[in-house]
């Protein structure tokens, strides 16, 4: 910040918690709130009781079309989109607004977040430099979160026709793989190493 | 059978004020997620924030629901409801459906 208002820091800090609050990386809030590293690094720990965690974003967008992503992606950037339109405030202010309603709607119900907030922050981020689109279900008519270009019409999204072996495992396997999951992004992989990986042979 | 009769009624104006009445609370609480919530119009939810409790009444005693159904093509429902979905499947769906029809509805809107 060039100038330095003190009410204007205070809006960066109030940001700031609550982004760190929702889980944002510190890559996102380096990009959006106008504090120094070091202050948002001390911001973390206080909140957070840990270091922020270091590696890279996530950066591919297969992972927004594996199914059950696919669905919570749809339900954010559907929600997302409703605020973008017809809400005046500002870019981040209405991602941290979208991302909690998505939060709020998946509470309601009784389910666990799919989406953590660096990944919808990407999403939004590759539906701006347009490599994702929505599509439109030829059956349900619902939008569903899409690879761009894909052809768009007789799409059908994920939950028309869900993938044979979708929500089969579910239950015991997912505690696990859900874990799992979370034990590599804290480790700094992203979910794209592992096809880098199965590929050695 | 008159007997019968008002009693809907009585129903009707009572899910009426029920629903007015959430309607301005959640416009009051917080106006975007509100018009989300509802599908409504920015218009709309600036008049229903305004209205009086008397206006709410008068608006609620009618014999016509004021609230109808959002999912309002069959095949948008029966995707929805159909083949014995788990509910948080069941939920999602709704839930990205009905966002959809709220851009819809502005999208029409707009051109005109």
């Amino acid at each position: 910040m060039t100038h330095k208002s003190v009410l204007g820091e205070v809006r960066e800090v109030q940001l700031a918690i609550q982004l760190i609050q929702l889980g944002a990386r510190l890559q996102f809030l380096e990009s959006e709130v106008g504090l120094s590293r070091e202050r948002l690094i001390r911001l973390y720990k206080e909140i957070k009781g840990v270091s922020p965690p270091k590696g890279l974003l996530p950066f591919s967008t297969d992972w927004y079309m594996t199914w059950l992503a696919n669905i919570h992606s749809s339900m954010f950037y559907n929600m997302y989109q409703f605020m973008k339109i017809h809400s005046d405030e500002e870019k981040v202010w209405i991602l941290i607004k979208s991302y909690k309603l998505y939060l709020q709607q998946i509470a309601a119900q009784d389910s666990e977040p799919i989406l953590d907030f660096t990944r919808a922050y990407t999403m939004v981020r590759f539906f701006d430099s347009d490599m994702l689109q929505l599509s439109t279900c030829c059956r349900c008519s619902g939008q569903f979160v899409a690879h761009a270009h894909d052809h768009k019409s007789g799409y059908v999204c994920v939950l028309c026709r869900p993938p044979s072996r979708a929500g089969k495992a579910r239950g015991a396997k997912r505690g696990a793989a859900g874990e799992a999951a979370a034990g590599i992004e804290a480790m700094g992989f992203g979910v794209e190493a592992a096809p880098g990986g199965a590929g050695l042979h | 059978m008159s007997v019968a009769n008002g009693e809907i009624s009585r129903e009707i104006g009572d899910i009426n004020l029920a629903y007015m009445l959430l309607a301005q609370k959640l416009v009051k609480q917080d106006r975007v997620a509100a018009m989300f919530r509802l599908g409504v119009s920015s218009e709309l939810a600036d008049m229903l924030a305004g209205m009086s409790l008397a206006q709410i009444l008068k608006l609620a005693a009618s014999n016509f629901l004021l609230c109808s159904f959002r999912l309002d093509e069959h095949a948008s429902m029966s995707a929805v409801v159909g083949e014995g979905k788990d509910t948080m499947l069941q939920q999602a769906h709704m839930s990205i459906l009905m966002s959809a029809r709220s851009l819809q509805t502005r999208k029409a809107a707009v051109p005109a």
